[in-house]
């Protein structure tokens, strides 16, 4: 493209140029918003506008369909069921994040101290059970716990656990959900971190080795820090997942009436609500608060750190 | 060299260190191996079997092919209905999230406009929100629109996919050719002949990434699908798990009924479930790896 000349005609031309870049520009947004709309139809209907009918709901009586303000909120939170659901969730997101950071950090690291290709192999036998998911994990898990069929009855045996019931309330309940998402979540957090490690920069691990550090110190030293934020960015995230706990509870009844757990976490309450109870109102009050806490949790990783790419 | 050095002159704690850390591996490969190796091995075997001889008994062609029979035949064929509505969601799905998120990506990559950076964060929002969080509240809208119980109503709400577009908004930032872009437009090409002539003929990695965690997210589906979905022929292979459970009292230990599901069918039943997504890991692995690097260190 020319330089504008300086003629008398360069400020008529400079108009012109603009107006036409101004065209363009509106016909470039026009055809970004054409090739956005299928997506952003599908983010209205199933993200913005789900979350915003809720919170409409949520201030509603749904069965007289009359506004009642708070009357939702306040019937949720006397509910009896609620503290206890809380603590549930607590307890088991405390386990869970705590086996998942730990477990995680050293199976990583210690893999990344040993060969490659036993490396690789060991990788991938941990990350196979990620292919066990929602009700295919409980069912497993089922039988794994229950020391007349289970894989590790030896070993449950030798605990003196000798039913499904020993073993479910020698664990305890939160400890046994966590086992049961750690089983299928933590592999593919071990192979992301395969490759943070591998790729944390070679001058750096050969200077500190000149230096004498062993591989424990390495370790713990060198390469736990380097990787130490995308750690907690993990622990967020389960956390995140972790309120939102539904499936393993809700099937526990599989094993039997007598273990079933229809109002152990939040989620499961949002449902009795809707299912049970016919009163939408007051499910949409609790998922109003559980979707809000998610949000929080999101708006903080998005702005407040820079895991993810915004420009 | 020098490392070698070093370890040899300190046999003593470094290989206290190595046992540590084989000892941990091994218990690992324990933890994490042998649950899927005896689901696998437990299909063979019949249910005296699986009470009776130790964990590890290898079953018989006799004792799966009876199983097989027994659950494939039950209740009218149902599990075969079950299996083909779970493949009609996932590929309906999966299009429908590629159909979204590849040009969304693209738009978002390759252009500036009004409005781009709210549908980023909104986009990052509903990634990381937890799609079980917004289960309810979409029930509840489904109810309003009367698509609950219906095919088109699941595959709609999962087509919703914003890591999708996120993943294809990495890779396009990343990969579009400026220099090429640049000419092209200068020649005239608008928008939408720069996506279908220069991004989509790029685009295959990242629509088989898409794809790959799409279907993924789809396939596993339970909390949705059990709230959206009350008539039992409508079910996908997860739900229809569980149904074939609470049915069949197959887990619960209580005096056996004469129904034909036993511990060996849930068990058949819970590899239908899992088979395809375990035999696409195996394959697509080096998808995993590199998409979720891109979701989760990327920044």
């Amino acid at each position: 493209m020319s330089i504008a000349s300086t003629t008398t005609h360069s400020a008529a031309e400079a108009r012109d140029r603009a107006r036409r870049a101004k065209r363009k520009g509106q016909r470039d947004t026009r055809m970004s918003y054409l090739l956005l709309a299928p997506y952003l139809l599908l983010l209205m209907m199933f993200g913005v506008f789900p979350v915003a009918y809720a919170f409409g709901l949520s201030f509603f009586d749904t069965i007289e369909m009359v506004f009642w303000g708070l009357a939702n909120y306040d019937f949720v939170f006397q509910d009896f069921r609620i503290p206890a659901s809380v603590a549930n969730v607590l307890s088991f997101v405390a386990i869970w994040v705590g086996l998942t950071m730990v477990g995680v950090a050293i199976l990583s690291l210690m893999l990344d101290s040993i060969g490659r290709r036993a490396a690789n192999t060991l990788r991938t036998i941990y990350f196979l059970p990620g292919a066990v998911t929602s009700s295919a994990i409980v069912v497993l898990w089922l039988f794994v716990l229950d020391p007349s069929v289970s894989p590790f009855q030896p070993v449950l045996h030798a605990i003196g656990w000798d039913t499904r019931a020993d073993v479910i309330s020698g664990i305890g309940l939160a400890g046994i959900f966590a086992i049961m998402a750690y089983f299928s979540g933590s592999g593919g957090w071990i192979v992301v971190f395969g490759g943070a490690l591998s790729s944390l920069p070679a001058e750096v691990m050969e200077a500190a080795r000149v230096d004498g550090a062993n591989r424990f110190q390495l370790a713990t030293r060198i390469k736990l820090p380097m990787i130490w934020k995308s750690l907690v960015l993990m622990g967020i995230l389960s956390f995140a997942g972790g309120l939102q706990l539904f499936v393993e509870p809700q099937l526990m009844g599989l094993a039997g009436p007598q273990f079933a757990q229809n109002d152990w976490s939040l989620n499961q309450m949002a449902f009795q609500y809707a299912f049970r109870m016919g009163d939408f109102g007051a499910s949409a009050a609790l998922s109003t608060l559980l979707v809000g806490a998610s949000i929080i949790i999101a708006l903080v990783i998005v702005f407040a750190t820079k895991f993810y790419k915004l420009d | 060299m020098k490392t070698q050095m070093t370890t040899r002159r300190a046999p003593l704690r470094l290989s206290l260190g190595r046992f540590i850390t084989f000892a941990t591996l091994g218990f690992a490969v324990c933890f994490y191996g042998i649950p899927l190796l005896w689901l696998f091995i437990a299909g063979t075997r019949s249910e005296a079997s699986l009470l009776t001889d130790p964990p590890f008994a290898l079953g018989t062609w006799e004792a799966f092919s009876r199983t097989w029979a027994n659950l494939t035949s039950y209740n009218n064929f149902q599990i075969v209905t079950w299996a083909t509505n779970s493949l009609i969601y996932a590929v309906g799905g999966v299009l429908l999230s590629l159909i979204a998120c590849i040009p969304a990506g693209y738009a978002l990559a390759a252009s500036e406009f009004p409005g781009r950076k709210l549908i980023l964060v909104l986009t990052l929002i509903a990634m990381i929100t937890p799609s079980t969080a917004v289960v309810l509240p979409i029930f509840l809208e489904m109810n309003l629109l009367g698509l609950n119980n219906t095919y088109a109503g699941l595959i709609l709400a999962s087509g919703f996919f914003p890591f999708g577009v996120y993943l294809a908004y990495v890779y396009f930032s990343t990969s579009l050719p400026k220099g090429v872009m640049d000419s092209a437009r200068v020649d005239g090409a608008n928008r939408f002949t720069l996506f279908t002539r220069i991004a989509l003929p790029l685009a295959k990695p990242i629509i088989a990434l898409v794809a790959f965690f799409s279907f993924l997210a789809i396939w596993s589906n339970y909390f949705l699908a059990f709230v959206l979905l009350s008539d039992d022929q409508l079910y996908n292979l997860p739900v229809g798990l569980t149904a074939l459970v609470s049915g069949s009292g197959a887990l619960s230990n209580l005096p056996s009924n004469d129904v034909p599901i036993k511990k060996p069918e849930v068990v058949l039943a819970a590899i239908l479930v899992v088979l395809p997504v375990l035999v696409i890991f195996l394959v697509a692995q080096r998808f995993v790896r590199s998409g979720m690097l891109s979701g989760a260190e990327k920044g």
